[in-house]
């Protein structure tokens, strides 16, 4: 499997051409209506002061998203930002901030954060969740922040995210236990919740 | 020979007393893996002029000797291999580049040497302004 980021982390990483010219940093990631696969990024410009780009990059133009860079074929991938984000929204005004709940009611708490599959796939992967209290019950000031797999069906009924509730039995503390627990290896994982 | 050897010969060419200056810098054509021009400058506060690798007679020990000078109008923009950083096709970072071995008769490119150790110039992508982009395996 293919390393696992964060959409917050792909913020001001650099796209970078095969020739191995920087044309852009990556500003948002836009994904579908349903989050599940990262349909593109907007982008601002490489100087200090440059603004968003008039550009947007579409998933379909990226050679591969790696840990230190989007690669795209060329500088002729890109398309106009605004005919991409059209009819898709980026994760920034649309997921985050978003309630998750299971099928059964249960209140999981607030996205955070959405994590995405690196690589060629483009898949979302799951999603960083500040518990609520009733998911995972201590003190305020110390709420978890737990990464919750996205599962095969998931349903977004206005700013709410439906998961199944076998989808959240299992969480995990920190991406690298998130990483183990996608892939199905044993790894340092959190136990199922009661 | 490596690239770190070769700056700062001076360059020589046949018929011109004296030499024209020094290497600055080789440019390289990563589609190919060669060294693809010369950079060289007369003084410190002189123009870089470039001449292409065509014009090289010999390079090394010692100095470089070229043809008769005739620099390139369209000067290529610069981009130093040496401390480049080096990005694989699937967007990961490994390490800069710290020298580079190549053939001084044909100018082709024999091994590069990274801080994460030796490439193969077979490897190699694309060289631009952000990092030398190399394929992963």
């Amino acid at each position: 499997m293919n390393e696992l980021m964060t959409a917050r982390s792909l913020t001001t990483r650099p796209v970078v051409t095969l020739g191995g010219d920087a044309v852009a940093h990556v500003k948002d990631t836009v994904c579908d209506a349903s989050a599940a696969r990262i349909t593109g990024f907007t982008l601002t410009g490489r100087g200090l002061l440059s603004g968003p780009l008039k550009e947007g990059l579409p998933w379909s133009a990226v050679y591969a998203l790696g840990h230190d860079a989007v690669m795209v074929r060329g500088r002729r991938g890109l398309v106009s930002a605004a005919a991409m984000t059209a009819h898709q929204q980026t994760v920034r005004a649309r997921v985050l901030g978003a309630r998750v709940v299971t099928e059964a009611g249960t209140e999981v708490g607030t996205v955070l954060d959405v994590v995405v599959e690196g690589g060629t796939g483009g898949r979302v992967v799951g999603f960083r969740v500040a518990a609520s209290r009733g998911f995972a019950p201590g003190p305020t000031r110390h709420r978890r922040r737990v990464y919750v797999p996205r599962g095969e069906t998931l349903e977004v009924a206005g700013r709410a995210l439906v998961l199944p509730g076998e989808a959240v039995r299992h969480v995990a503390d920190d991406l690298s236990g998130f990483t183990a627990l996608v892939c199905g290896v044993p790894g340092v994982r959190r136990g199922s919740l009661p | 020979m490596l690239f770190s050897e070769a700056r700062g010969l001076p360059v020589t060419a046949p018929g011109v007393a004296g030499p024209l200056g020094t290497v600055t810098s080789l440019g390289v054509d990563a589609a190919s893996a060669r060294v693809s021009h010369v950079r060289l400058r007369a003084g410190r506060l002189r123009r870089e002029t470039v001449l292409p690798w065509d014009s090289v007679l010999t390079a090394g020990p010692g100095a470089v000797r070229v043809r008769a000078p005739a620099p390139l109008e369209q000067a290529p923009p610069r981009r130093e291999l040496l401390g480049h950083r080096v990005l694989t096709d699937t967007g990961t970072e490994q390490g800069t580049v710290l020298d580079a071995a190549f053939d001084p008769a044909t100018g082709r490119l024999l091994a590069l040497f990274t801080s994460r150790g030796e490439l193969s110039p077979a490897r190699l992508l694309g060289l631009g302004d952000h990092a030398l982009v190399v394929r992963a395996y």
